[in-house]
């Protein structure tokens, strides 16, 4: 069995910092055996039930999300790695906040464990290289108060090949590929991060985005509009992962007006202090009606970025407007603010909208509110291994 | 920086500063790294980390990167508390703190670490003085990862060569021979478990190469000639001793041709002169003085030099005179084709600034010839091989990054009789 946890550069294992801060905070209910394992790669689990043996094992070591895993033994994670277009000993960076180097080895057994196929590999790879940007703020992210989560959007013909569901049901459960990629991604920021919930990440709530929020945008006839990698200039034969700090994600069902009422709401108070940049998710339905009518995506931003306005007076009565200064809300904000509303965004470029869900007459639509510094939607492509990409077709 | 800053134009340089190096640093300089706390936790000495068959504990122990790839011998609590006996010391003795990994070397350590690379338990006294000259700071282990990536050869001296079994005739630096190999592989293997050097991680050797066997001195050819030997030239008494040093490579010379020194010394010389290229820094550059070449003569070859009446300091003078490059080609290693030296320095600068003897401006013409090495004293000379062949074998040396260090070999109460007892075994 290799280890999934978190060893920084200079030696230390991040579980040691963990076991203590468990400690102080008085969770060591939840992960009784934290920092309680061989320093060393890896380790034989010798069990009439192995599987079991080590999943009770990794849990009370604080290293999975409550879920079972799939044990990582040496078989599994090489099958991941050789899946992969990495060397299993290249580092892609240090996981913020307690530095657990991201070797691509490391990421391999931490995706083993969350069920990934070695398919979904070179998708992992790129969120999490997405994640390590220092534009995605990951330890603000692993620490703060709020819920906020990676929201991971793929894009290219790698996400019909690997599964990625951007159809029916595409953010909830009953599709392997969204809900093990994006398990991967929080278990490299729990295992080599060290977000422990109480102990290092202190999200009042959570979400259950932070289990997973992984799905593909449709690039399907349904859709009228070039996808988001390529409006972002890749070339529609690319495959991309978008990462965006999501904040929740609110179902809207209607029209580009209760979208609108949406966005203009409380919901965006945290993405108009620090400038975020929120998802919007449209249905199908929607997007065809309008591309129909002759809109562009172009045009839909700009529609909600003029309609989706926050009025000056629910700002000037909220929580956050009463606990920040003044002179930390941006310029943007308060000029709109003297106008007399504030859109949710700063520029209409800043809305993140994709395409996604079922193709129903009803249209569901899903706005993702953003928060923290800085502004951030960070892109990488999935580069595929050569076996795979010799064989692929583009759209 | 991305790539390599040795291969990259001024404008690239510029670009590359400009758009990453200054954030990162401006980054380093002000943002807090997030504290971690405590120290590493390792298995205790006696702890018992694996219990299975061999194959199993090969695997386990190639997979936590504790082996080299061959198989190794378990180390159990019986065959340490074997190799223990035969150390002069517990085994909780400390040896020293090796970098990079800043672990206790001790007398324990040292005695797995021989268990698993195959060496016997008789071993012992030269494994402890072994990891005794790794931890002198004269030696300079932390820089075992460079990116040269030279090797260190041992070198022994004293009767144990004999009561061990150690070859010192044909094949001296072959594999093969068990206490010249396997004290070799202890080598490698100490430098990954306890000082930890490990591929890919701490060891940025670019290319590197297999650990050297140990090279036994043929003793019997030295007391003929009255020669001393190498750890006598380093200042210990006749004894037992070894000798580390790192190369960054060596090969034969083949076919010394000659009845007598006259004839053989330009060959030897222009060999030495062959093996030196960008090392020559370590004469007159990154710590000056440092060069060490290695000469290994054959028994038949110092005999002969010796009935042309050459002591020992004798052949390092006449090396000295005649192993002489074009003062110009000398620069061009140190200021031009190599970038370890900033501001392309004249040896006469370097001789002005009080680096570098007088010998290398003795005028200011470019084709002068200048030494290889800082003084006579800085070649060393062994004696070993095939008695009887007139090939010899020339080492170039990594200087600072891997001094000549010698260590006396102290052996246990009893020697004699453990020794007996052993070879019963």
């Amino acid at each position: 069995m290799l280890l999934p946890a978190g060893q920084r550069a200079s030696g230390e294992w991040i579980d040691d910092t963990l076991r203590a801060r468990a400690e102080e905070k008085g969770l060591l209910a939840r992960t009784p055996r934290a920092g309680d394992f061989p320093r060393q790669r890896v380790e034989l689990i010798r069990d009439p039930d192995p599987a079991g043996a080590v999943n009770r094992l990794y849990r009370e070591r604080g290293w999975t999300d409550g879920l079972p895993i799939v044990p990582p033994t040496l078989a599994r994670v090489d099958e991941m790695l050789g899946a992969g277009p990495l060397e299993r000993h290249t580092v892609l960076g240090d996981v913020e906040p307690l530095g657990g180097v991201a070797s691509v080895e490391k990421i391999a057994v931490n995706a083993v464990m969350a069920g990934c196929e070695p398919a979904h590999f070179p998708v992992v790879l790129a969120a999490v290289q997405a994640i390590l940007d220092p534009a995605f703020n990951l330890r603000g992210v692993q620490t703060t108060d709020e819920n906020v989560a990676p929201l991971l959007i793929v894009n290219g013909p790698a996400a019909a090949r690997l599964g990625v569901n951007a159809g029916w049901g595409a953010l909830g459960p009953g599709w392997p590929a969204n809900a093990a990629i994006g398990r991967a991604v929080r278990l490299v920021m729990n295992n080599l991060g060290g977000g422990w919930p109480g102990a290092v990440s202190f999200a009042g709530l959570g979400q259950p985005g932070r289990y997973s929020l992984c799905l593909a945008e449709r690039e399907d006839a349904a859709v009228p509009w070039p996808p988001l990698h390529v409006e972002q200039g890749y070339r529609p034969e690319q495959s991309t992962v978008t990462v965006l700090r999501a904040e929740t994600v609110i179902n809207v069902t209607g029209g580009l007006d209760e979208l609108a009422s949406v966005m203009g709401s409380a919901a965006s108070l945290f993405g108009i202090l620090h400038g975020g940049k929120p998802g919007v998710i449209l249905s199908p339905f929607t997007a065809r009606r309008l591309a129909g009518e002759g809109w562009t995506r172009a045009d839909v931003r700009r529609e909600l970025h003029a309609r989706g306005r926050l009025s000056a007076e629910t700002w000037r009565r909220s929580w956050l407007h009463a606990t920040v200064r003044a002179s930390d809300w941006p310029r943007w904000a308060r000029a709109a603010a003297e106008e007399g509303s504030i859109p949710a965004v700063e520029e209409p470029a800043d809305i993140t909208l994709i395409v996604a869900g079922a193709d129903l007459p009803i249209p569901q639509h899903a706005y993702c509110p953003s928060w923290g510094h800085p502004p951030c939607r960070v892109t990488r492509e999935v580069v595929l291994p050569p076996a795979v990409r010799g064989t692929m077709t583009g759209p | 920086m991305p790539g390599h800053v040795d291969v990259q134009t001024v404008d690239e340089l510029r670009r590359n500063l400009a758009a990453v190096t200054v954030d990162a640093v401006i980054r380093n300089l002000t943002e807090a790294p997030a504290r971690v706390g405590g120290d590493v936790v390792e298995p205790a000495p006696a702890d018992i980390v694996f219990e299975g068959n061999l194959d199993e504990v090969n695997r386990f122990f190639y997979e936590n990167d504790w082996s080299d790839g061959l198989p190794i011998v378990p180390p159990t609590p019986a065959r340490v508390a074997e190799f223990l006996r035969f150390a002069d010391r517990p085994g909780e003795t400390a040896l020293g703190v090796l970098l990079p990994d800043r672990r206790r070397a001790t007398v324990w350590n040292v005695a797995v670490n021989g268990v698993m690379a195959g060496c016997r338990p008789e071993y012992m006294p030269i494994l402890v003085a072994l990891v005794e000259a790794m931890a002198d700071p004269r030696y300079g282990v932390e820089h075992s990862g460079n990116t040269p990536g030279a090797e260190t050869l041992i070198i022994l001296n004293g009767p144990l060569i004999k009561e061990l079994g150690f070859n010192y005739e044909q094949g001296a630096l072959r594999d093969g021979i068990q206490a010249n190999t396997t004290i070799g592989r202890f080598w490698r293997l100490y430098l990954r478990n306890v000082a930890g050097f490990l591929h890919h991680r701490t060891d940025k050797g670019t290319f590197g190469n297999t650990w050297r066997v140990v090279l036994a001195e043929n003793e019997d050819a030295l007391r003929r000639i009255g020669w001393p030997t190498i750890a006598e030239d380093e200042g210990l008494p006749a004894g037992n001793a070894v000798t580390i040093s790192r190369y960054t490579g060596g090969g034969v010379i083949a076919s010394v041709f000659g009845s007598g020194p006259d004839r053989m010394l330009p060959y030897l010389a222009d060999a030495l002169v062959g093996k030196l290229g960008w090392e020559l820094l370590f004469t007159v550059g990154m710590g000056a003085g440092s060069q060490r070449p290695l000469l290994i003569l054959s028994p038949i070859l110092a005999e002969t030099l010796a009935r042309g009446g050459l002591d020992k300091a004798g052949l390092k003078q006449r090396l000295f005179d005649l192993a002489r490059i074009p003062a110009a080609r000398l620069e061009r290693y140190v200021g031009e084709w190599t970038n370890f030296i900033p501001g392309r320095p004249s040896l006469a600068s370097l001789v002005k600034a009080g680096q570098i003897p007088a010998v290398f401006a003795e005028s200011d013409d470019p084709e002068r010839l200048v030494p290889i090495v800082c003084r006579p004293e800085d070649l060393m000379v062994a004696v070993s091989g095939d008695p009887l062949r007139t090939n010899a074998y020339a080492f170039a040396h990594n200087g600072i990054l891997g001094y000549p260090t010698t260590k006396p070999i102290r052996l246990p109460a009893e020697w004699s009789r453990l020794l007996r007892e052993a070879r019963g075994r």
